[in-house]
């Protein structure tokens, strides 16, 4: 009887182990697969040359389709987020989007020359998925870049890319420390968040953003 | 001690003498206790580039992708007795040996031309790592004038790295002369080739001050840490803090 409990026990125990063991090699798989297919899309977009109204229009498609983009705000909006009241988050979500398709429209030309090379999937608890890859830029003006997708793999949600981390550089974690900044700058204020955005936005659209 | 020792010496001092802290409620981030007096070098810092480093890291673009590599590849020879220095004393033996043969083979050039075709380039390992190694705490952020971001750490790190570099100890006629010329050269070479990224914080960010501390505090973590194959970065603990948070 006793070798019995046992026996099932042990059989119930690995029975959870495999199945625990499948769902995160099935997430692993998926999240290789959604930034597969993110290059896949981005590359067939630059191929087609689409002009700023249509770059922009994909981009507002890709954004849903690819990246979390509630998670993307909330987190980039750091501590602040939760004291905001809800027309300020939503004018924040807004404000925040709006700059990143503006700046999708003027920065989209730099995708052309690159080739992306899958490398690994890492997961992190249950909840992350970190998928790595190389870039190589075809011109050779650049060097090979490393790159890791961060994707979020909670139970229940669908997968998506929350962040793409380059050479140990979050771009969620450098958008939130200069986010908190604006604000804690502005004696606490969220709304001075925003209208910096809204700022930003702007002055893209208006051709004052520059490298040169 | 070479000028630039004692140029970075002396502004090292009077900066950690002469910050003011921040009070705490007005500080953006916990690490920089000195935000207000080191946004305003920083301002100061931009105002040199507008006038200085950005022209002259334009004209160092215009020069023939050659000559640009040679530049670059003179910056990275000086840096390698340093490199050995400091892995040896973090105990990366294949690094102190791997950075003691590139600098003694392209010695031949004066590290102008990298005769090594070795893929496998040495980390590059200052003596603010080696602090870091030996659990030296971190200290205040500090932006020093012309030097730019840093920590107290790293910062003494640099001003160890001038006094004791072992380009200075050479016998040879002309060793503390390349010395000297080699902080100018890196400073260009660097602002150069990083042109495009550097223009992109100091002209589109909404708070480039910010956005450089940020940068600065993840890319010196990851120099620190090494960036880890498996994916590991000192980014996730801010998102497993945010997961937990979000439950």
């Amino acid at each position: 009887m006793m070798l019995n409990r046992i026996f099932i026990t042990l059989c119930a125990v690995f029975t959870l182990s495999l199945s625990s063991a499948a769902i995160a090699e099935d997430r692993m798989a998926q999240a290789e697969q959604l930034v597969a297919s993110l290059v896949e899309r981005i590359q067939t977009t630059v191929e087609q040359d689409p002009t700023p109204a249509e770059i922009r229009a994909e981009t507002d498609l890709i954004i849903d389709e690819f990246f979390d983009y509630n998670l993307v705000a909330r987190f980039a909006a750091g501590q602040a987020w939760r004291s905001a009241t809800k027309d300020e988050k939503a004018a924040y979500k807004k404000a925040f989007r709006e700059v990143l398709l503006s700046l999708a429209e003027t920065q989209f030309e730099y995708f052309r020359n690159l080739e992306y090379t899958a490398q690994g999937v890492t997961p992190k608890g249950e909840k992350l998925v970190v998928a790595r890859g190389m870039i190589k830029d075809t011109t050779g003006k650049l060097p090979d870049t490393v790159v890791a997708w961060r994707i979020s793999t909670r139970p229940g949600k669908p997968i998506k890319i929350i962040d793409v981390e380059v050479e140990n550089i979050s771009m969620l974690i450098t958008q939130q420390q200069e986010n908190t900044a604006i604000i804690r700058q502005n004696g606490g204020k969220f709304s001075a968040l925003i209208d910096a955005l809204e700022k930003m936005a702007e002055d893209i659209k208006n051709g004052e953003m520059t490298t040169e | 001690m070479s000028i630039w020792a004692r140029f970075s010496f002396i502004f090292l001092a009077l900066i950690i003498a002469g910050c003011a802290e921040t009070p705490p409620d007005v500080v953006s981030d916990s690490r920089d206790p000195f935000e207000n007096a080191n946004r305003k070098v920083f301002e100061f810092n931009m105002a040199v580039d507008d006038v200085v480093l950005e022209p002259v890291a334009k004209g160092y673009r215009q020069l023939p992708d050659d000559v640009q590599t040679s530049l670059s590849n003179f910056g990275t020879w000086t840096g390698y007795p340093s490199t050995a220095v400091n892995s040896t004393l973090q105990g990366k033996f294949e690094n102190a040996a791997l950075a003691t043969i590139h600098f003694l083979m392209n010695s031949l050039t004066l590290g102008f031309a990298d005769l090594t075709e070795d893929d496998d380039d040495p980390e590059t390992e200052d003596f603010g790592q080696t602090l870091a190694y030996w659990n030296v705490p971190e200290g205040g952020y500090v932006v020093m004038p012309l030097l730019g971001p840093g920590t107290v750490r790293s910062h003494t790190g640099f001003v160890v790295d001038a006094i004791t570099n072992p380009l200075g100890f050479i016998p040879v006629e002309g060793a503390s002369a390349v010395q000297t010329a080699s902080t100018p050269v890196n400073v260009v070479t660097f602002r150069g080739n990083n042109f495009d990224q550097i223009n992109d914080v100091k002209y589109n960010a909404i708070d480039p001050y910010a956005k450089t501390r940020s940068l600065y505090f993840q890319y010196r973590e990851g120099q620190i840490v090494g960036l880890n194959p498996e994916g590991v970065s000192s980014s996730d603990k801010a998102f497993d803090e945010f997961f937990e948070e979000d439950e």
